[in-house]
């Protein structure tokens, strides 16, 4: 999902939102919080959700939005001071210590063969697929999806053609805000755990996916995801603990030494960075 | 004298640092085709721009159906009708065929009318039609133009407004083009068209102005002005069609 989001970030924007994180973090210690004030679930993940909105909002009008025909690193350093202040503001309120999460669902956990399957993992991959499938759906046959499509390959002819790019790029901040929000509670309801800096490995994993996938691919970050993460489970098994990060990297390292451009992606896309 | 669909007064521009438009006054009326040309850098296509609001003019008026459009901003100008086939076609080579078309149609609210558009675009290009669902980067520089032109015709124009289309085109397209032009224009669409190729222009054109180093150099009836001694000598005599480097300079050494 965090993959997903970055690639709509940078696809369409041009602008590697290192804000996205952040986002993922608040996502799941809001919903904590609200959890742990009692209130429904249904209620914790709707702040959540509007909190994470709300970021990709502030985020647009503070960072990208002023330093548009500036270089693309400006957004990329200001966003970044967005994440140093999301993750502080949670310490300062909510504590950075790491925190337990409520399990929302029975703990069933099943065997295929000798493999053990979490219901909730199972549960988020399965909700998780269903919101990159609606998204690449709505990518394809909506005329505002053309039309972010548009933007992706050129600002330019998309304006020429009377996209309004001002109004079509706070909606690609909202809503890739809302799905790093959605992969933050998911994340927190399979692994049962939220912490102040939780979006921070998360952030380097899902550019990493994105890297893998192909930039700019939807489909390409979904599957480096899924790679990183049976990478993951693999050195675990094989290498150790220890070894998880090495192998997940070092992968990453050997993919772009071979195959620089991702394992689904364009050539022109890495101009992007 | 018609209607005026385009009126545009004392239009000037600058292109980066350049005064690329001074002063430039241009009429259209409702049906006609309008060709503006001039050599390389007469600012042409800034005129073009900044009628269609991607380049902010510095000084001057365009109205557009009786309206004062300077401010508006880009989609609020195609939205009432003033649509651009830009220079070099501009396909979105990721998308396919049939979304390049319904792109163009964006804006548009009425799904059942656009679909027939759509369909009639296919029986008026079959190779169009025939590969509506493979990517724009397989046609032809040609396939690609009549693209271009079908997906701002889906934009509703009530102007048409043409950058450079014939250029890069082959002698069969570029005659098929400007006889799709002028069939458009018989079912009275207006149309403003930008082009280095003179001789097309000025032959399917009602009016014509010509651009000197931002300025309008001549204006009047297509016929008289691809008539006139001097349009052949200042700028058409074979220099239009192929603008060399020393020309270039020599023409900025005049401007400065």
């Amino acid at each position: 999902m965090v993959a997903v989001a970055f690639t709509l970030a940078i696809g369409v924007l041009n602008f590697l939102n290192f804000s996205i994180p952040g986002i993922f973090m608040i996502a799941g210690m809001v919903s904590w919080a609200a959890l742990k004030s009692g209130q429904h679930w249904l209620f914790a993940f709707g702040v959540a959700l509007t909190a994470s909105a709300a970021v990709g909002v502030a985020v647009y009008f503070l960072t990208y939005r002023p330093s548009s025909d500036s270089d693309p690193e400006v957004p990329l350093v200001s966003s970044l001071g967005f994440l140093v202040l999301l993750e502080n503001l949670i310490v300062l309120w909510l504590g950075s210590d790491q925190q337990s999460y409520p399990a929302l669902i029975a703990d069933f956990n099943f065997r295929v063969g000798s493999i053990i399957v979490g219901g909730a993992q199972l549960l988020s991959l399965a909700l998780s697929l269903a919101f990159v499938f609606a998204l690449s759906l709505s990518l394809r046959f909506t005329n505002l999806g053309r039309q972010v499509r548009a933007i992706a390959e050129s600002r330019r002819t998309a304006s020429i053609l009377g996209v309004n790019v001002g109004s079509v790029v706070p909606r690609v901040f909202v809503l890739s805000a809302l799905f790093t929000g959605a992969g933050g509670i998911l994340f927190a309801i399979s692994y049962l755990q939220v912490s102040s800096s939780m979006g921070e490995s998360i952030g380097f994993k899902g550019i990493s996916a994105m890297i893998i996938g192909g930039m700019g691919n939807i489909w390409g970050a979904v599957a480096g995801g899924l790679l990183i993460g049976l990478v993951e489970i693999l050195s675990t098994q094989f290498l150790g603990a220890d070894f998880v990060n090495i192998g997940v990297y070092g992968l990453l390292l050997a993919l772009l030494i071979i195959k620089p451009e991702g394992l689904f992606g364009m050539a022109a896309a890495r101009e992007k960075l | 004298m018609n209607e005026l669909i385009l009126d545009v007064e004392q239009l000037s521009a600058c292109y980066g640092r350049v005064e690329a438009l001074i002063g430039v006054s241009l009429q259209v009326a409702r049906g006609e085709i309008v060709t503006v040309v001039g050599a390389n850098g007469a600012g042409k296509s800034t005129l073009l721009h900044s009628l269609l609001g991607t380049i902010a003019p510095t000084n001057g008026r365009i109205a557009f159906a009786g309206e004062d459009i300077s401010r508006w901003p880009i989609h609020r100008r195609i939205d009432a009708g003033l649509v651009l086939v830009p220079e070099g076609r501009r396909i979105l080579v990721s998308m396919t065929i049939e979304e390049n078309l319904l792109l163009g149609a964006h804006m548009r609210q009425d799904k059942s009318a656009v679909r027939r558009e759509i369909d009639n675009i296919y029986d008026r290009f079959p190779n169009l039609g025939r590969r509506r669902s493979h990517g724009a980067s397989c046609l032809s520089g040609g396939e690609q133009q009549m693209l271009a032109l079908g997906r701002a015709m889906l934009a509703k124009p009530q102007l048409l407004m043409m950058d450079e289309p014939s250029l890069g085109l082959s002698p069969l397209f570029v005659s098929k083009l400007f006889e799709l032009i002028k069939d458009y224009n018989r079912e009275g669409l207006s149309v403003l068209l930008i082009e280095q190729n003179t001789a097309n222009a000025l032959r399917i054109a009602h009016q014509a102005t010509v651009l000197e180093l931002g300025r309008v150099a001549m204006e009047g009836d297509a016929a008289a002005i691809a008539g006139s001694a001097r349009l052949q000598e200042a700028y058409l005599g074979g220099a239009a069609h192929e603008v060399t480097e020393a020309d270039k300079r020599k023409w900025i050494g005049r401007r400065s």
